[in-house]
């Protein structure tokens, strides 16, 4: 516990007969950049506002280095912000933005203006001290932002969807550009967004909310490999959902009855014959055979119903078993036409199962 | 319908060759443009330039003649010592009421901001003042703060301390808060769109900074909303610098440079025209030169210490 750097406990918040956040319960380490992501309306927001101070949580208290910060004003809680419409002070010069929280602290100037100088050469922005606001780019802005945020070496950094403001191709490279400055101070930081690609590859964990819980806390991998629950699989990505019944268990594998199919995979702790599981599979992760493919466990005979072309990938609507359809998205070198018979195999490690309800 | 294989009309051949309507085909759309500007024009001409040129004739002849042409009508004015207490005072009084409607509209349009309960009937008591007519407003306001109004009944009879009725008509502090009444709506209504267009975030940003209330309020809301805080004093001032029903009818003795210009004209027999007219003369070159300076003012970033 030493080491928690921000920790969110039961915190609730309604709106009315709306509940923002259930009894939300989330610890960041020291150094750590953690995600919060989740769609719209999730209260991923409202956990970042609770934290800023901007919302005052009905239950639950929030902890900062250990301190219990849920009464304290928003100024005294020494953040960094990162907004998504960037909000600078359009009436100030970039350094004047960046010095202002140095300025409210009444440091010496001389030192402000090393400090600012530092700021702005850690986001590579050197040169535009005496610039406005509205004379930069979005992605000149946000970084801007980004230098405020972080001039007076706050505790902790909070980044609200910082970059969908921005157009796609400066998306990606201000999302490195981000983790490699929080990565070089080493500062803990926690990261709003819904989108999932952002998020993965960002985070050293990700905290996946949903109706205002948290709904899986992970690494990016264990979300993406391991999803614990069908709303993670779903917003992670795209996926075949299977509905199923266990069969047999054997060891470390179990035998799952799916539309007249038996698919073998990973088994689960105190799942047993007779137990209903969902199976996800990922469509790009599903082997596409041809026809006279040799049988063998887990493969089986599908029907191509509709093939769309997608540059480098195909994208196939497959239906086999009694009533099965399935997504595949395979490379586009081998082609088969809609109507055409394949085999489909499911490799064993890539297909996982949740317990059913 | 075939009408390209038809011959030409037979009155087309005599159109023409006649040359007035040659006229009127090619420059028909000029002629009809001025055709319909005329009643504009004439509108334009008899009830604007003609007054205006005839003020300013007249400010240059001597008193009750037609020929003639003397500065006297200005040098005894702004000679006067009471010509030059007249503008004085009118400045007083339109910048006083300014002042005061500032104080007034910010904390006003901060409360009002935050959606308070009802705020949207407050929203609309703000315009009543521009809704009533002056004249009614000023004689409203007499009553209420006259001796026997019910501001004194109400403090002699609940204030032990009040011993005889408080002065408020007539007196120059009586005359800025009615200014203040009839004016300040102007004021309020822009610093509140100022203050409603103002990202919330970009005060959030502060105070994560480490901004206290007061201190957002000082560096980031206020120099932001200055621009709209001035159009809006600019209205209210050039208002209170040319009110006149209400000073005619609550000023007493107080009479800025609009009542002193209706008192040359009304009370003298023979009217005063030509002392009136200089008096206008002076009170319009006044507006423009106020208005000018704010003008540059503004361009010039209106306080808030960057370009537009």
């Amino acid at each position: 516990m030493t080491d928690a750097m921000i920790e969110f406990r039961d915190v609730t918040k309604r709106y009315g007969s709306l509940v923002a956040n259930d009894h939300f319960t989330l610890t960041i380490q020291r150094g750590e950049l953690m995600t919060l992501l989740g769609p719209s309306g999730c209260g991923k927001t409202t956990a970042l506002r609770c934290l800023t101070g901007y919302i005052r949580p009905d239950e639950g208290r929030i902890f900062l280095d250990g301190k219990d910060v849920t009464e304290l004003p928003t100024h005294q809680r020494e953040l960094g912000m990162v907004f998504q419409s960037f909000a600078l002070f359009p009436h100030m010069m970039v350094q004047d933005n960046v010095g202002f929280p140095l300025m409210i602290r009444n440091l010496p100037k001389d030192q402000r203006q090393k400090m600012v100088a530092e700021a702005l050469r850690l986001v590579r922005l050197e040169g535009y001290e005496t610039h406005y606001p509205r004379q930069l780019s979005g992605g000149q802005q946000q970084r801007v932002g980004l230098a405020r945020a972080l001039v007076y070496r706050p505790k902790v950094l909070l980044l609200d969807e910082p970059l969908s403001n921005l157009d796609a191709k400066l998306r990606e490279e201000m999302r490195f550009e981000i983790k490699e400055v929080v990565t070089r101070l080493g500062i803990t930081a926690m990261y709003v967004t819904h989108d999932q690609a952002e998020a993965l590859a960002l985070s050293d964990r990700v905290a996946i909310m949903n109706r205002g819980r948290l709904e899986q806390l992970g690494t990016p991998e264990e979300i993406y490999e391991k999803p614990q629950s069908r709303f993670v699989a779903e917003f992670i990505g795209l996926s075949n959902f299977l509905e199923g019944q266990v069969q047999a268990v054997d060891r470390d594998t179990m035998a799952v009855g799916v539309g007249g199919l038996q698919v073998t995979v990973p088994a689960l702790p105190r799942i047993g014959p007779g137990h209903k599981v969902l199976l996800f599979l990922r469509p790009n992760e599903i082997e596409l055979l041809r026809p006279d493919a040799p049988a063998g466990m887990n493969v089986f005979d599908a029907r191509v119903e509709k093939a769309t072309y997608l540059g480098d990938t195909m994208d196939y609507r497959l239906t086999l078993g009694q009533g099965l359809d399935l997504r595949v998205q395979s490379d586009a070198q081998r082609r088969f036409g809609p109507g055409a018979q394949v085999r489909l195999r499911f490799p064993r490690v890539r297909c996982w199962a949740i317990p059913g309800d | 319908m075939g009408a390209g294989n038809d011959p030409p009309p037979p009155f087309a051949a005599a159109v023409q060759r006649d040359g007035m309507t040659a006229f009127w085909r090619t420059h028909q759309s000029t002629l009809v443009t001025v055709f319909l500007l005329l009643p504009a024009l004439a509108g334009f001409f008899g009830l604007f330039f003609y007054p205006m040129l005839l003020t300013v004739i007249l400010s240059f002849r001597p008193e009750g003649h037609e020929v003639g042409w003397t500065l006297e009508n200005y040098t005894r004015f702004l000679a006067d010592p009471d010509g030059r207490w007249v503008i004085l005072l009118t400045f007083i009084l339109a910048l006083g009421s300014t002042a005061l409607s500032v104080l007034l509209s910010v904390p006003l349009s901060l409360i009002l901001r935050e959606k308070v309960r009802g705020h949207q009937f407050y929203r609309l008591m703000i315009l009543v003042p521009l809704v009533i007519p002056g004249l009614i407003g000023a004689l409203g306001l007499l009553l209420f703060w006259g001796s026997r109004g019910w501001f004194n009944l109400f403090l002699l009879q609940f204030m032990p301390f009040v011993q005889r009725p408080v002065a408020v008509n007539y007196t120059i502090h009586g005359l800025t808060m009615f200014y203040v009444w009839l004016y300040f709506p102007y004021t309020c209504v822009t610093t509140m769109s100022a203050l409603e267009s103002l990202d919330r975030s970009i005060e959030e940003a502060g105070a994560v900074s480490g901004a206290n209330r007061w201190q957002v309020l000082r560096y980031i809301v206020l120099p932001l909303i200055t621009p709209g805080i001035l159009a809006g004093s600019v209205l209210t001032f050039m208002a209170a610098f040319g009110a006149f029903s209400v000073p005619l009818i609550a000023g007493g003795n107080y009479r800025p440079l609009a009542v002193e210009i209706y008192k040359q004209i009304s009370i003298p027999i023979p009217a005063r025209w030509s002392a009136a007219s200089a008096i206008a003369m002076i009170m319009g070159l006044l507006q423009v030169a106020f208005l000018t300076l704010y003008m540059r003012f503004v361009r010039r970033g209106g306080g808030t210490g960057g370009p537009r």
